[in-house]
């Protein structure tokens, strides 16, 4: 049984606590915490991953792609905003932004 | 073949240790347990064991340790006593709260200050609401026979909680006394191979332990723990009643000493039963109506049980060896909530004695039945509770 | 005998006299009795006054409180002769094992004792012959083997200590310890 809010009863959780099972964080929507939308160009971005890194929620969406030169690597395809909580730290930490010439991240407020 | 052997209470738990051969043991070691630990690290090093022995830097670590390593799959001991104890703390409630099935030796010791290495029980009665099933003995063999039916207690599918198997120390953990020693093999039978729950190493069924409730979940695994806590009890009955076919010496939820018509009761835990057993033969020569209750199983407590099995006696002395500064002892609080809806209800009084290892002599019992005769006779209680053989009264 | 018979040594610390007590029990276990041994635990240092404890029963041993009225008194140490406590509980049949060179009528004297029994052995003489140091305790064990031979024969003690020691220590050290038990069991001086 489970009350109104699907929440279960005692009987029916698992002990101590513990989640049997793995990689449910994708289950989580973070996105609805955002009031900051961080938006990636595609045009201004080196594919230096540096955002990927630092993302808190794993946001960012990689595929497989070329180096200018032809190399095998991997770059950004996008955000996912069912999981990018707007903290902001990709924008903060991308190079391009930090050298202030163009974007690669805008960083900007939600519409209402 | 079992045999008789004369080993002291730690040597005891030890082999005890050394014939379950749990997966972990992490321990740092305190006095008076510390003979548990180097008697096990000898197995260890000797390989008479299997266990992965960490050795680490305060007790904090040992209990986080052996939090981890049961987590992770394993079956996990250590042993401890007093201080060791106390810094412990904040990881037996988290545990309990795991519903790990980790087993700790206590030791009883004093907790300072001023420093004592003495025998006392405030130190496993303190952890009493850390949700640990506590189990006391009274002398090597119950200790060494409590540590054997453990594992199969705690790792029951409707338990799945840590344990404490407590005993005195020094008068027992340091004493060498006759006792008898199980087959390695028939041990082995009996506690049988562990089984993890949802283990951490599993990594082909991943989980996540040590997650967070907020006011959504987490009374409804506090009530998950106290339901596997009333559980112990059927469960204990049920181990004891197995370990009594398979070895032949039986244990209940606690002891009865001539308790069937005894009109004076004494309630106490751990080795002072002896004596009191010892004097109870005395008084009962000379014709008078007493008995004794030892504590076995503290946590959970046997309110139901104990009530019937005083239903016929007309006083009890509860002695406590531990206090609740500024209240009454652990034991006592729990007899009246036992005793409370008794029709007639027994005339109760408290005597908190040992403290610190202070001597309880055969006399002094002897004293004590004195006084619940005269208390019986007058009808009434002069004292409700005082220290026992303490200068200045 | 009464329901436990009661011994209680006296020693220094660093003497072994709690080992003593312990090897003591262990063999006399080995006969089939019901033992137990115990130390009176203070500050352990080397030197100061130690008292350690044995029971013997056939039935089983409940109590573990300070033997206050013992069967034997165990003198370890001859410099304590003159401590209180050596004579503390003693009764008329009290039976003392005491290791010195001094003679029975002497030690007996010394302790101001009258009805009891005193035993002595060279014990620590004994064995700076066979050991060429002073570990007086199975010289002690075959004086008590001696002066108590209801509670443990000498052969039954040295067949339980050859076992005992053979668990412990090189053959040749079992062997010495077996002879210090039987010329402390020999060179007892009785009064
Ligand atoms: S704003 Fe924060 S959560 Fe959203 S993509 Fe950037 S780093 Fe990730
Ligand atoms: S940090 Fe900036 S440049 Fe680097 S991959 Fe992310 S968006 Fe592109």
């Amino acid at each position: 049984m489970s009350d109104k809010y699907g929440l279960k009863d005692w009987q029916e959780l698992p002990l101590g606590g513990v989640i049997p099972e793995g990689g449910n964080a994708a289950d989580y929507e973070t996105g609805t915490w955002r009031t900051w939308r961080p938006v990636w160009l595609k045009d201004g971005c080196i594919h230096c991953l540096t955002c990927w890194v630092f993302c808190p929620e794993g946001a960012y969406v990689l595929k497989d792609g070329k180096t200018p030169k032809g190399k095998d690597r991997k770059e950004i395809r996008e955000i996912n905003y069912y999981h990018c909580k707007g903290c902001g730290l990709c924008a903060k930490e991308c190079p391009v932004n930090k050298k202030g010439k163009t974007e690669a991240i805008q960083f900007i407020r939600e519409e209402i | 073949m079992s045999k008789f052997s004369a080993i002291t209470g730690n040597g005891a738990i030890a082999e005890a240790m050394r014939q379950i051969s749990p997966d972990v043991v992490a321990a740092f070691p305190i006095t008076p347990s510390t003979q548990i630990i180097e008697d096990f690290a000898k197995f260890a090093a000797d390989g008479k064991v299997d266990t992965e022995l960490i050795t680490v830097e305060s007790e904090h670590s040992a209990m986080s340790a052996c939090l981890g390593a049961s987590v992770a799959g394993g079956r996990v001991m250590t042993a401890t006593s007093a201080n060791g104890l106390a810094l412990m703390w904040e990881m037996l409630y988290v545990a309990s709260g795991m519903r790990q099935p980790i087993l700790v030796a206590v030791v009883n010791r004093a907790l300072s200050a001023p420093i004592n290495i003495h025998c006392d029980h405030n130190d496993s009665m303190g952890a009493r609401d850390a949700g640990w099933i506590q189990i006391y003995a009274e002398n090597n063999q119950e200790a060494y026979d409590n540590m054997l039916m453990a594992p199969v207690i705690t790792e029951h599918a409707d338990v799945r909680l840590p344990l404490m198997v407590c005993l005195d120390g020094f008068i027992i953990s340091h004493s060498i006394e006759t006792m008898q020693l199980e087959d390695d093999s028939k041990v082995k039978d009996f506690v049988g191979e562990h089984t993890a729950y949802h283990a951490l190493l599993d990594t082909d069924n991943p989980s996540t332990w040590g997650s967070l409730d907020l006011h959504d979940y987490y009374i409804e695994h506090k009530k998950g723990q106290q339901v596997a806590m009333e559980n112990v009890i059927p469960v204990v009955e049920e181990v004891s009643e197995r370990f009594y076919q398979e070895f032949g010496r039986k244990y209940e939820l606690f002891e009865s000493y001539c308790l069937d018509d005894a009109e004076r009761v004494v309630i106490a835990i751990n080795s002072v039963a002896g004596e009191l057993k010892e004097v109870i033969d005395e008084v009962r020569d000379a014709g008078e109506k007493v008995g004794l209750l030892k504590i076995r199983l503290f946590r959970p407590f046997p309110y139901a049980e104990i009530a019937a099995a005083l239903k016929n006696c007309k006083i009890v002395t509860v002695l406590d060896r531990s206090t609740s500064m500024g209240a009454y002892g652990p034991l006592f609080v729990e007899i009246c909530s036992a005793l409370y809806d008794a029709d007639p209800r027994p005339m109760l009084y408290s005597r908190t004695f040992g403290l610190g290892g202070r001597e309880l002599l055969l006399n002094d019992i002897r004293d004590l039945f004195e006084e619940s005769k005269r208390y019986l006779d007058e009808g009434k209680i002069e004292k409700r509770s005082y220290f026992l053989n303490v200068r200045g009264g | 005998m009464s329901k436990y018979f009661e011994v209680r040594w006296h020693g220094r610390g660093g003497q072994g006299t709690v080992t003593g007590a312990k090897s003591l029990a262990e063999a006399v276990q080995g006969t089939g009795k019901c033992v137990s041994a115990f130390p009176d635990y203070g500050p352990e240092r080397r030197g100061a006054p130690v008292r350690a404890f044995n029971r013997f029963s056939d039935n089983r041993i409940r109590i573990h409180t300070p033997i206050l009225a013992p069967n034997v008194v165990m003198i370890v140490d001859t410099t304590l002769i003159g401590t209180k406590s050596l004579v503390e509980g003693v009764g008329e049949s009290t039976i003392f094992v005491v290791n010195t060179e001094k003679s029975a009528a002497e030690t007996k004297s010394l302790l101001g004792l009258t009805t009891q029994t005193v035993h002595t052995v060279p014990a620590n003489h004994i064995s700076y012959r066979l050991f060429k140091r002073e570990i007086p305790n199975s010289a002690m064990m075959g004086a008590f083997a001696r002066a108590c031979p209801e509670i443990i024969s000498l052969d039954a003690l040295i067949e339980e200590s050859e076992k005992i020691f053979s668990h412990l220590l090189a053959a040749e050290l079992v062997g010495k310890n077996v002879e210090a038990i039987r010329c402390g069991y020999n060179e007892v001086q009785t009064l």
